[in-house]
């Protein structure tokens, strides 16, 4: 067989900035296919987070009858923040959430990628699967006009790549558009586990009311141990997926063990009898970039741009991710469609590619909350000194009956003083406002 | 060369459950594959064509989620794949799946001569190795199983030399052509298949026969009414009883090995270990 | 004799004129099927070239009669000519049932015969029994890799065919006297009607044989690599047995492919097991659950193989097999014991 295989444009990984990217390009009239390594698209991923719909319909704005296979719409959400013991929980629910479709959704990445992929084929894009894309083919300007990956005969050219390839960002390293390998302090590692509940009980412990409703909590404090990072509870059609991130770099410096983490928080006495009667569904730990805006890789070169996670796309704090990775993976595919009638995949042109992203919420917010995780680094007291400080002045609070408030209120500003000192807690707003204004 | 072969999509065993109450086999969660040995009779397929010229030809009896099987087959490199499915076809035994194959097969032949049939030696649910040998007695042509090795295949005189184990050694038999070869996984191992295949499995689509063309059938031979053995009763096999478990940590290693030994000459499998005369310790 | 007779037929693999045993294993459990089902008589199919003495044997073994094909033709083992001569006996003596031994040649002639008579044949069988009310054979066979077993009938179609793994059934012992009569058949084939021919033979490297050894030592994926089965063999030598695998350690290519014990390898029924560094996976199991004694050693207390041991041990292959080697060398010293014999009587 010596026909070259040539497209208009090679995306490198199905998951969905890669195959927003592809979405568009078909749309856009060109000739894509899309290389995925595992056995099939969304083989290689264990998301059971929220999505965002705004991301899906400026893919496809037809998204929703397609019937997506999300498991529930979140109706309500908000933040739990735990002592060793006890819980403030702030939580909105509203009417408002309760539209077709939802802003958000509770999903799963095993169900939804294959979805993706499938609407991304119907419509004329190429996905090859159980396939590696292992290095790349250039001119002899150096220029990339191609992939090989890891099949015989397997060299497929095109005129311009676009990698969506996943956390583990080789292929960028290998064009040198990162200087180094994943750091332990800028990627997380989230250790996740699907329960399943019987739905009287799961719908009767989260006050949700049938499958129209759904619940998002972000967990801080106790459960990443007083260390920075990000737990969570989102309600599953059938169950809950929980699970615990903390920095790899945590795990090192203070010798735990991932699934000793997760396994601590699901003793936890408010979690503990959420989950009681649950049959353990699936285990697995995914990590997660927080490279934060000044330490991504350049996002375009000759030929190549890159789009979703391998780019360090995601905003932890709004736990944004997939929807930032299809956004991007639309401007790639859009920068393709204007480079290919330019005829010009130039690094000059593709810039047009950085320019869309600043321009709109995927490097805003990434360049606003860029001094985030080193704040958090450098505010243990956060997670820890703040989150028991809540709690027991919570408790205070509300069990000063019978006593003076005002000697409530001098104990609890006391407390405050003693764990922290003024001067430590103006310090922290201070910080807190830079890390959160940028 | 044309080269038929016949593949079964089973379900992986390695990781079936039954449910102990029913003794049914639990279906759900258990992913479906090729029967392995069939996966090392089409690249046995797919290498002959390259070396020889020619094309591959697939069939398969099952139900629609099969031609999932003959998609995989094509990205390693099948030119032509057909999925024999109806709902008469089903329960059938291993006389009336050879009797449904043989019938699709000759239609096959006829549009095009078949110089080769590769089957894996055997299914990894039913285990019992007799549909290649079925198909072959109703084809007429000398069936090779067993086979480990295609030494060579001469066109001219339409034969082939293939290599076949047996419990003493392998023989080396030749055969005319056309010949139905069983294989082992030896026969050919498993590569990473050349990407362009793979490009044309996105386009093609596999032929769906049924019970209607373009085959005719005698239909007290298909299906449940062609099959002379049914299942009887279906059960998991009780477990044995548990012995007892020692530790080396509380007899010593050298106390743990006599009482093994002492057990062992209890029990009179070994003559010379046996009671009367202990010795050794 | 009456029209109305159950022929009950087995077939005598022979080689080079010599009967391999699991023809009279399965001879042995004709005798008991034939007590149970009225009307019948244990009968047998010979075929090959000079082999009448075979027959025999087969007296002993309880067979009253022996269909003969003898046929320069059928010298040595080929499918269409065996498959021929006998569809060629079963059509005109129409046996009520029929058993092969499914050996590799078993195996790639019973099929075949099944499939010209068109009758029910059911494939490597664990047990066999004549079903009380319908007064048929029933067959129980492994399937799902041995998670789940059935039992098989063949209500009407004629003869119920079966196979039966050698080692399975047990070697009856034989009768010291006996008498039967031969019943000598025509193949009816000359050598140019048959296509394939035995142009060569490459005998294996090993006389190995697992199937028929009494005691066995077996490794899987704790020995390691193929030196440390170096440390089996010394306690099989011992022991006067062979050293088996477990199929990871096959299929990693520490031992060639005849040491294999399980699902896909051979079923084997030696009097002591010896499972060191194996964990226990069913397709192992069904391979060698009908051993005698199992000794199972393991560093994982929880191994699914205690669970069919009479014996296991918690502890290191590399400590206890060397041990356990010393201890037998000093019994055998005491009691002054020399050679020990395989237990292969082929």
């Amino acid at each position: 067989m010596s026909k070259k295989l040539t497209y208009d444009a090679i995306v490198v990984g199905g998951g969905p900035a890669g195959i927003a990217a592809a979405i568009t390009m078909v749309k856009g009239g060109l000739k894509v296919i899309v290389i995925e390594r595992g056995r099939f698209a969304g083989a290689k991923n264990f998301f059971g987070g929220v999505m965002y719909t705004h991301a899906f319909r400026d893919v496809l704005p037809d998204f929703w009858d397609r019937k997506p296979p999300f498991e529930r719409p979140v109706t309500e959400q908000g933040y739990w923040m735990m002592s060793p013991d006890s819980v403030v929980r702030i939580m909105h629910k509203s009417q408002k959430y309760q539209k077709q479709p939802a802003d958000s959704y509770v999903a799963l990445r095993a169900k939804v990628d294959p979805w993706f992929a499938q609407q991304a084929v119907d419509i004329g894009v190429s996905l090859i699967t159980k396939t590696v894309v292992n290095g790349f083919i250039k001119d002899e300007k150096g220029r990339v006009i191609g992939v090989t990956t890891d099949r015989p005969e397997g060299d497929i050219y095109a005129p311009v790549v676009i990698i969506a390839e996943g956390v583990n960002n080789l292929l960028t390293q290998k064009l040198g558009l990162i200087q180094h390998d994943l750091h332990p302090h800028y990627v997380a590692l989230s250790v996740k586990e699907h329960i399943s509940l019987p739905t009287k009980e799961l719908e009767a412990r989260f006050n949700i009311s049938g499958s129209n409703e759904g619940v998002a909590i972000d967990i801080f404090g106790d459960a990443t141990v007083g260390l920075p990072g990000l737990a969570y509870l989102y309600s599953d059609k059938g169950g809950v997926s929980i699970g615990v991130g903390l920095l790899l770099s945590e795990f090192a410096n203070h010798n735990i063990k991932p699934y000793e983490v997760l396994a601590r928080f699901k003793e936890h006495p408010v979690i503990k009898p959420l989950l009681l009667g649950g049959e353990s569904l699936e285990y697995g730990a995914h990590l997660i970039p927080e490279s934060g805006y000044d330490h991504m890789p350049a996002l375009y070169t000759d030929g190549v741009m890159i789009a979703g996670d391998a780019a360090g796309m995601v905003d932890a704090l709004h736990r944004e991710g997939t929807n930032l990775a299809m956004t991007a993976g639309k401007f790639a595919g859009e920068t393709a469609i204007e480079a290919t009638n330019k005829q010009d995949f130039s690094a000059a042109f593709l810039k047009a590619y950085r320019k869309k992203l600043e321009d709109t919420f995927v490097l805003k917010d990434l360049k606003q909350y860029r001094y985030m995780t080193d704040f958090l680094d450098t505010t243990p007291q956060l997670m820890d000194t703040y989150m028991n400080l809540l709690n027991d002045a919570a408790l205070r609070y509300f069990t000063a009956h019978g006593m003076p408030k005002r000697d409530m209120e001098n104990e609890i500003f006391g407390m405050v003083r003693q764990r922290r000192s003024l001067i430590g807690v103006a310090q922290d707003m201070m910080k807190l406002l830079r890390g959160m204004r940028g | 060369m044309h080269i038929v072969v016949a593949i079964k999509q089973v379900p992986d065993t390695t990781n079936v459950r039954i449910n102990p109450e029913t003794g049914t086999l639990i279906r759900e969660g258990v992913p479906a594959i090729i029967n392995p040995y069939d996966v090392h009779a089409i690249e046995l397929a797919v290498q002959l064509k390259e070396k020889y010229g020619g094309k591959v030809t697939v069939v398969t009896m099952g139900p629609p989620k099969a031609a999932e099987a003959l998609s995989e087959c094509v990205e390693q490199g099948a030119d032509r794949c057909v999925l024999i499915t109806d709902r008469k076809f089903a329960a059938a035994d291993t006389l009336a799946t050879s009797y449904v194959v043989w019938r699709a097969i000759d239609v096959i032949q006829q549009e095009e001569p078949v110089d080769l049939f590769i089957f894996g030696m055997q299914a990894i649910d039913g285990d019992t190795a007799q549909v290649g040998p079925g198909v072959a007695t109703r084809l007429g042509i000398p069936l090779i199983s067993y086979a480990v090795k295609v030494e060579s295949i001469d066109p001219a005189s339409h034969t082939a030399l293939i290599h076949r184990k047996t419990e003493q050694g392998t023989e080396v038999l030749q055969t005319s052509l056309p010949a139905l070869l069983t294989v082992l996984k030896e026969i050919a191992p498993e590569r990473r298949a050349p990407l362009p295949y793979f490009i044309h499995s996105l386009e093609y689509k596999p032929e769906v026969w049924t019970s209607e063309a373009p085959y005719s059938f005698d239909v007290t031979q298909i299906g449940i009414k062609g099959s002379p053995t049914i299942v009887g009763k279906a059960f998991t096999p009780p477990p044995k009883e548990a012995g007892d478990v020692v530790k080396i940590a509380d007899k010593g290693l050298s106390g743990t090995v006599s009482y093994a030994l002492e057990r062992i000459g209890h029990a009179g499998v070994v003559d010379f270990l046996a009671d009367e005369g202990k010795g050794g310790k | 004799m009456s029209e109305n007779v159950k022929r009950i037929w087995t077939f005598i693999e022979q080689e080079d004129g010599i009967a391999h045993p699991v023809s009279w294993e399965l001879l042995g459990a004709v005798q008991k099927l034939s007590a149970e089902l009225e009307g019948s008589v244990v009968e047998a199919v010979l075929l090959g070239h000079n082999v009448a003495s075979i027959a025999e044997e087969a007296y002993h073994y309880g067979a009253k009669r022996v269909y003969l094909i003898d046929d320069p033709v059928l010298e040595h083992y080929r499918n269409h000519p065996y498959g021929t001569g006998i569809s060629k006996l079963v059509e005109k003596y129409k046996p009520e049932i029929f058993l092969v031994g499914a050996t590799i040649l078993g195996r790639d002639l019973a099929g075949t015969i099944a499939t010209q008579v068109k009758t029910g044949l059911t494939a490597d069988c664990t047990e066999l029994a004549i079903d009380p009310d319908k007064k048929i054979l029933a067959a129980t066979r492994p399937t799902f890799g041995g998670n789940l077993m059935a039992t098989i009938l063949c209500q009407k179609q004629r003869p119920q065919m079966a196979t039966v793994r050698p080692r399975v059934l047990p070697m009856p012992e034989p009768l010291p006297v006996a008498e039967g009569e031969i019943v000598r058949e025509e193949l009816g084939l000359k050598e140019s009607d048959v296509a394939v021919k035995l142009v060569g033979f490459i005998p294996s490297k090993e006389q190995l044989l697992i199937e028929y050894a009494d005691v066995i030592v077996a490794g899987g994926r704790g020995v390691g690599g193929p030196d440390g089965y170096k440390v089996l063999q010394a306690l099989a030598d011992e022991l006067g047995g062979v050293v088996g695998a477990s199929r990871p350690a096959i299929d990693a290519g520490w031992l060639p492919r005849e040491h294999q014990v399980g699902q896909t390898g051979k079923t084997v029924r030696p009097k002591l097991y010896i499972a060191a560094g194996i964990s226990g996976a069913v397709q192992h199991r069904v391979g060698m659950n009908g051993s005698d004694f199992i000794l199972a050693i393991n560093t994982d207390p929880n191994a699914s193989i205690f669970q069919i041991a009479d014996l296991a041990i918690v502890g290191d292959l590399f400590q206890v097999i060397p041990e356990l080697t010393a201890q037998v060398k000093s019994i055998k010293a005491k009691r002054g014991i020399k050679e020990v014999n395989g237990g292969s009587d082929v």
